[in-house]
């Protein structure tokens, strides 16, 4: 039976892996930093599968627990001297793909997202996720209308960083 | 392109250079210990409950009972530690309650209320703490300076002018200083939590201020 959900489990995560390392990339700025949450959000996961029923795809479930997880009950170790820009190593653009303007501007964009505070990064990332409001809401845990009236500051917020 | 739509379409291409674990490093990581806030509010509060109740039979000695047979303040005693042990009971029960509470896959403002709620219930027992101490102080204070008076008397009556000032004083003192240590002993604990809890209540506010 455990062993059984274990699998289960473990099967699931695999496939949906990348709706974690997402939540790390806006999160984390460095490799050490990704893996850390990367790791957390896989316990909190897993802690709370035996809730998990199936009336929820597992991939929304998973983006619940896995914010819930990067927002509110990680705690942030304190790094020393970070020596890589996580960038470089993951997020690597290739040149050939987009003309100088656009890969600025983009650049520019992630900048910005850094500097933006936790539940603003949910925000950010959940819009980026094609999600709709009532979904937004729902994981955040404020009203609908709430969420479209957020959503549209920090828009707005990210393009005059944009053109100032 | 809008600026935004540029970046949605980037980040939907970086998708392939995610990294990617394998099952096997994916099964090995379930079993790691959490380090989540949680896990360290849960641990930090019962240190708390542990602490003041050892502190409280530490105190208690056969000499203590004696002292306070002497002083007629038996009844008195009994009485306040058994209203202090329920009421304890009651924090407990409270806090262990709203622990369960704590659910992951709740909405993340849920969540934040759920783990506020927990913390909030050990700062009203160390409240309690506190504030019960300084008036089974004051009232056991004042017993001893009714009874030490009441022997005085007899012994030393030309004296007792100047004792009732020099125990004014004291009382005065004792005031202050019992004020002082629970100033200390309350900021100590807005110390840890504040900085325990600091993201946390910020990420409320803002989830707050969104809500209104």
């Amino acid at each position: 039976m455990n062993k059984e959900l274990e699998h289960q489990f473990v099967k699931n995560l695999e496939k949906n892996q990348n709706i974690a390392h997402k939540i790390c990339r806006i999160y984390t700025n460095d490799q050490a930093s990704h893996n850390d949450l990367f790791q957390e959000i896989t316990i909190q996961l897993w802690k709370a599968y035996p809730k998990f029923r199936g009336d929820a795809k597992f991939s929304t479930w998973m983006y619940r627990v896995a914010l819930n997880t990067a927002i509110t009950l990680y705690r942030k170790k304190k790094r020393g001297i970070q020596t890589q820009d996580y960038d470089t190593v993951h997020f690597k653009i290739k040149a050939e793909e987009y003309n100088d303007e656009e890969e600025q501007q983009i650049k520019l964009m992630y900048d910005a997202i850094k500097e933006l505070n936790d539940i603003e990064k949910a925000l950010v990332f959940l819009y980026l996720e094609d999600k709709n409001y009532r979904e937004i809401s729902e994981t955040l845990g404020i009203s609908e209308v709430n969420a479209r009236v957020k959503m549209n500051r920090v828009k707005t917020k990210l393009r005059t960083i944009l053109n100032p | 392109m809008d600026g935004l739509d540029l970046l949605k379409k980037d980040w939907k291409s970086r998708e392939a250079n995610l990294p990617r674990l394998s099952y096997d490093e994916i099964y090995n990581m379930i079993w790691k210990k959490s380090s989540s806030i949680v896990k360290w509010i849960f641990i930090i509060s019962i240190l708390e409950f542990l602490f003041w109740a050892i502190l409280d039979i530490a105190v208690i000695d056969k000499n203590y009972w004696k002292e306070i047979e002497e002083l007629e303040l038996t009844e008195f005693t009994i009485v306040s530690n058994i209203i202090g042990y329920l009421i304890t009971l009651i924090f407990i029960f409270q806090f262990y309650r709203n622990y369960r509470r704590i659910n992951s896959t709740d909405s993340a403002a849920e969540l934040m209320k759920n783990i506020l709620k927990t913390r909030k219930t050990v700062k009203y027992y160390i409240a309690f703490i506190l504030i019960g101490s300084a008036i089974t102080g004051l009232i056991s204070l004042y017993f001893i300076i009714d009874h030490h008076s009441a022997t005085a008397e007899v012994t030393a009556a030309t004296n007792y002018n100047f004792n009732t000032l020099a125990w004014i004083k004291l009382s005065f003192m004792i005031i202050i200083g019992l004020a002082l240590l629970m100033g200390l002993i309350w900021l100590f604990y807005r110390l840890i939590y504040g900085i325990l809890l600091r993201r946390l209540n910020r990420n409320y506010k803002e989830l707050q201020k969104l809500d209104v």
